[in-house]
């Protein structure tokens, strides 16, 4: 997916984004970080059309997006939010397959898929399909929202903060499991955080944006190694 | 007291007929406010400019002592005039705040986390309502209906005034022959009404609130 020269301004404020460029390869873990109102989650909310560019293009498997009905885009890519942002009056299993529910999927391969999904997060099926979201930590809930962003085996998957709301220890558990989820699934993930060092354990290629630019793309040593500026280089010092 | 309830049981047949009439003013008006007030409400959390204004003019109606805005409605043509049609008209104009404004306030306070994560993952518009914005906010507007009958239940009873029966008739009868037995026999099953309906409409959204959590 990528974007092309995106702008986008809300009201009559300064634009959130200006001359936005960014690609992601396919399979490739792609980490947006910069200070707040950077234009971080902006950028993400573009991708699914939960907001419209002003400017410029985005688009997802070589298609313009705003050229794409958005119910049916959004069915293509995974989303996942801080906390998970679970249906609080649906089960687990409910929750994990609402995606292959709104694509029409029979009750079966639903419940199958359901099955796949939780014992790829690690939560055992016939604990906890029944449970209500209230009945998990917050770490579990988590691991809810990213099976449910998988369910029909999107090819793009957005992040938005998707571990910000966990202690620590829940945090760095969750992102070893991602690092063996990245393997095994092999997708394209666009994510933003606020926390440089998940940014740099876990993505392939970080994007640094400051006032709605992209400062630099690189790897995580590229950044660490030869920052664009003092700016870069104050945010990646260890 | 005992004197009340042999009056009482006198008079069952007669107060039980007030009772079936009183009823089916606060019945049928309440049912028409939701027909009308909660899609209302779901339209004004759509279009949150208008949401002020609308809220505003249910609230002034409120306002109209409901003696009053029985006599404004005598005169009109289709809703007004002498029966039970220019009550049932009031009772709903009456009915309307309460449901209006929790389905509106309801609506508006599902999680947005909940609802961006509907959308994001690909629910349609009406998908948002039915599986995610009417359930989570039905305790509320459940509460809505709930202030909405037992208000109706007190009000219906000055329907007596404009001709529509009901338990007022036997308070008005009441009032005008001294007789306070008489306004006992309207005003207790009015009121065990009240607490009735407010008992089992709260049941019913502490029920729902459990599960929507």
């Amino acid at each position: 997916m990528e974007f092309r020269d995106v702008r986008k301004r809300f009201g009559s404020g300064a634009p959130v984004l200006d001359g936005f460029t960014l690609s992601v390869k396919s399979g490739e873990t792609m980490a947006l970080i910069g200070p707040s109102g950077s234009g971080k989650t902006t950028a993400l909310r573009l991708v699914n059309r939960l907001i419209a560019a002003d400017a410029g293009e985005v688009r997802v498997e070589g298609r313009d997006v705003s050229s794409e009905e958005p119910v049916g885009l959004r069915r293509r890519i995974g989303y996942v939010i801080q906390e998970g942002g679970l249906l609080p009056h649906w089960d687990v299993e409910r929750n994990v397959t609402i995606v292959p529910r709104l694509l029409g999927w029979p009750p079966e391969r639903r419940r199958a898929r359901a099955e796949e999904l939780l014992a790829m997060v690690n939560l055992p099926f016939r604990e906890f399909a029944p449970r209500r979201p209230r009945e998990l930590s917050g770490g579990q809930r988590q691991r809810v929202g990213v099976a449910r962003a998988l369910a029909a085996d999107p090819p793009l998957v957005l992040m938005d903060e998707p571990f910000g709301a966990l202690d620590p220890i829940a945090r760095r558990a969750l992102q070893q499991e991602f690092l063996s989820w990245k393997r095994q699934l092999g997708k394209a993930v666009l994510f933003v955080t606020h926390d440089i060092p998940e940014a740099f354990r876990l993505a392939d290629r970080v994007a640094v944006l400051r006032a709605g630019k992209v400062i630099q793309v690189g790897s995580p040593r590229e950044i660490a190694d030869s920052p664009a500026d003092d700016f870069v280089r104050e945010l990646a010092r260890p | 007291m005992s004197g009340i309830a042999s009056y009482f049981w006198e008079r069952r047949s007669e107060i039980a007929a007030h009772t079936g009439e009183h009823l089916v003013l606060v019945v049928l008006s309440t049912l028409a406010a939701v027909a009308i007030g909660i899609p209302l409400g779901v339209a004004l959390t759509r279009r949150p400019r208008l949401a002020r204004p609308v809220l505003g003019l249910a609230g002034i109606v409120q306002t109209i002592p409901s003696l009053a805005l029985f006599g404004f409605l005598i005169p009109l043509p289709f809703l007004g005039g002498i029966g039970p049609r220019t009550a049932i008209v009031a009772l709903i104009l009456y009915a309307l705040l309460p449901i209006l404004r929790n389905t509106y306030s309801g609506i508006r306070s599902v999680d947005p986390a909940v609802v961006e994560s509907a959308v994001g993952l690909g629910m349609t518009a009406r998908q948002r309502l039915w599986w995610v914005e009417v359930p989570l906010s039905l305790p509320v507007v459940l509460g809505g209906v709930r202030i909405a009958i037992v208000v109706s239940i007190g009000i219906a009873t000055i329907a007596a005034a404009v001709g529509a029966g009901g338990l007022g008739v036997l308070i008005y009868r009441g009032i005008a022959t001294v007789d306070n037995r008489l306004i006992l026999a309207g005003a207790v099953p009015a009121a065990l009404l009240a607490v009735l309906c407010d008992g089992l409409l709260g049941w019913a959204e502490r029920r729902w609130s459990g599960i929507a959590r």
